[in-house]
């Protein structure tokens, strides 16, 4: 059957958010030389990730930044095949969500592993990378 | 508490529709309800649209709806909670009856997922849940989000790459009794097993498709239903619920902690316990997605789900049978529309009129379960012949 005719629109609308960091610039900063830290609660002491600055438990909003350390458990993966469409240039990935200290857990690719190899409990260890752009980002490497 | 029962249904066909645009589509499903009620468009003082939107031209489809179908003028809205925007439309129009706020309403769902790529269909989702810390660096995708549920689920307790196929046998083997599903075609365990991996552990047959389909249901208090319908079927209990936006956050992966204390409230508003329930529609968007609800929905214990599956007890003839309308594996999942088309699929059960696929309602008792998001949102309503 041949498909319907559509109007083909070319009108084409591009989405490029510029998205405030103000309050988390810290953590980049940080990661940057090569430290990964948090937000603590001063008030209340609640650890939270990703940083905010404002508590979601006691919605104080004096808080530290406190250093993660780079250790990491796997909790969970999965290897992605079909990519979002700013991916597709990229290599295939998997994603994984690991538990560092003070019960925190960060999602972030894992580099390195195949197949059925990554296993929950495994050990990992958190790495920088940075973008095309020199921006700094977070992965996760089997330790 | 006032009552309000579903007093007429609308479905359109599910799958490519690439011969409607979206107030067309709409008006399928709107003509049908309003046709199966008798009721005058005047009468319908509200109507709620549930559309999560972005893959189609029209930002406002409320008005465009509604202009397309004569409804300008009543009160309306879009509604949004992701893939669960059906059933917070459903909901939405069910509080505006309860609040005195006219005795009909209407709820519809509509998307139209098909008129853009697939690549960027894919982004969209993906982006769905905390686009800054989960999509910006690491390109999470839908499938990858419950792909994450589902290795913690097999490793927790068991679960294998099998049982999920068997959710996807089950939905095509009822979508193939469904003239309006997507996909009418039966599947074997082997050939789902053996499809492209999406991600790993999830495969192109663990996966709903993108779809273009709406859904519409018309809504009465109970002195009004009374006149126009001989089999109202009311809504007993609605329960929703929440959790973070990224996944880091949550404090284990398998499970629906939304779905839990959803289905609780919805549970204590209706007065029912799980075991009342005769027939469910339980969100499926992945496989594994079907076998979390069994056990967050109190079908059986935690980790049990894969064993449910096995042992056949929600097929036809099972002690609780799910998705007989194909669910949104074989049927789609034209996600603002979901939820609408899941109450649309309980009352026809309710009523006997679901033809093959019809369970025994023993209680007149049915839920329906929608999930938005990665859990990030959860409905469930349990709806009654009495």
């Amino acid at each position: 059957m041949p498909e319907p005719p559509t109007l083909k629109s070319r009108r084409t609308l591009t989405l490029r958010f510029d998205i405030p960091v103000s309050k988390t610039k810290e953590f980049w900063d940080s990661l940057g030389e090569g430290r990964f830290v948090t937000t603590k609660c001063s008030k209340c002491g609640k650890v939270s990730f990703p940083p905010q600055a404002d508590c979601p438990d006691c919605l104080g909003g004096a808080f530290e930044w406190v250093d993660l350390g780079r250790e990491a458990t796997l909790v969970t993966f999965t290897h992605v095949r079909v990519p979002p469409a700013s991916f597709t240039q990229t290599d295939p990935y998997t994603i994984a969500i690991g538990e560092l200290s003070r019960g925190v857990k960060v999602l972030a690719w894992l580099e390195g592993v195949r197949g059925e190899e990554p296993r929950p409990g495994m050990k990992l260890r958190v790495e920088v990378r940075r973008s095309a752009e020199g921006r700094p980002y977070y992965v996760f490497v089997q330790a | 508490m006032s009552r309000v029962a579903i007093v007429g249904t609308g479905h359109s066909r599910f799958g490519r529709r690439t011969d409607v645009n979206v107030g067309e589509l709409a008006f399928e499903s709107v003509k049908q309800a309003i046709d199966e009620t008798g009721v005058g468009r005047k009468d319908i003082r509200n109507v709620f649209v549930g559309s999560a939107g972005g893959w189609y031209e029209e930002p406002l489809p409320a008005v465009v709806v509604g202009e397309y179908a004569g409804l300008s003028g009543a009160g309306t809205m879009r509604v949004e909670a992701a893939c669960a925007s059906g059933s917070a439309a459903l909901k939405a129009a069910y509080n505006s009856i309860v609040s005195g706020d006219g005795e009909v309403a209407m709820a519809v769902g509509v998307e139209k997922m098909t008129e853009v790529d697939t690549p960027t269909s894919v982004e969209l989702i993906g982006r769905a849940g905390s686009y800054m810390w989960e999509f910006e660096n690491y390109g999470m995708t839908f499938p990858a989000y419950y792909a994450l549920y589902a290795v913690a689920h097999m490793n927790r307790f068991g679960t294998t790459e099998e049982d999920m196929s068997r959710v996807a046998v089950k939905a095509h083997h009822y979508g193939s009794m469904n003239p309006l599903a997507q996909f009418q075609k039966e599947i074997t365990v082997e050939k789902a097993l053996g499809s492209q991996v999406v991600a790993w552990p999830l495969k192109l047959y663990d996966a709903c498709p993108l779809t273009d389909g709406s859904a519409a249901v018309v809504l009465a208090s109970e002195g009004v239903a009374k006149e126009l319908t001989d089999t109202p079927v009311w809504i007993r209990g609605v329960g929703y619920s929440s959790d973070t936006a990224n996944l880091s956050r949550r404090s284990d992966y398998v499970g629906l902690s939304a779905t839990v204390e959803a289905a609780k409230r919805a549970y204590s508003m209706a007065k029912v316990t799980p075991q009342d329930i005769d027939v469910a529609t339980a969100h499926d968007c992945f496989t594994i997605a079907e076998l979390m609800a069994y056990e967050d929905l109190g079908f059986c214990k935690k980790g049990e789900g894969a064993k449910m599956i096995r042992d056949g007890e929600t097929e036809l003839g099972g002690r609780i049978p799910v998705n007989l309308d194909g669910g949104l594996k074989a049927k789609g999942h034209p996600i603002g529309a979901t939820g609408i088309s899941m109450a649309v699929e309980i009352t026809k059960q309710l009523r006997g009129e679901a033809g093959r696929r019809q369970a025994p309602t023993r209680n007149g008792i049915g839920l329906v379960h929608n999930v938005g998001g990665t859990g990030h949102y959860a409905y469930v309503t349990v709806l009654s012949r009495n």
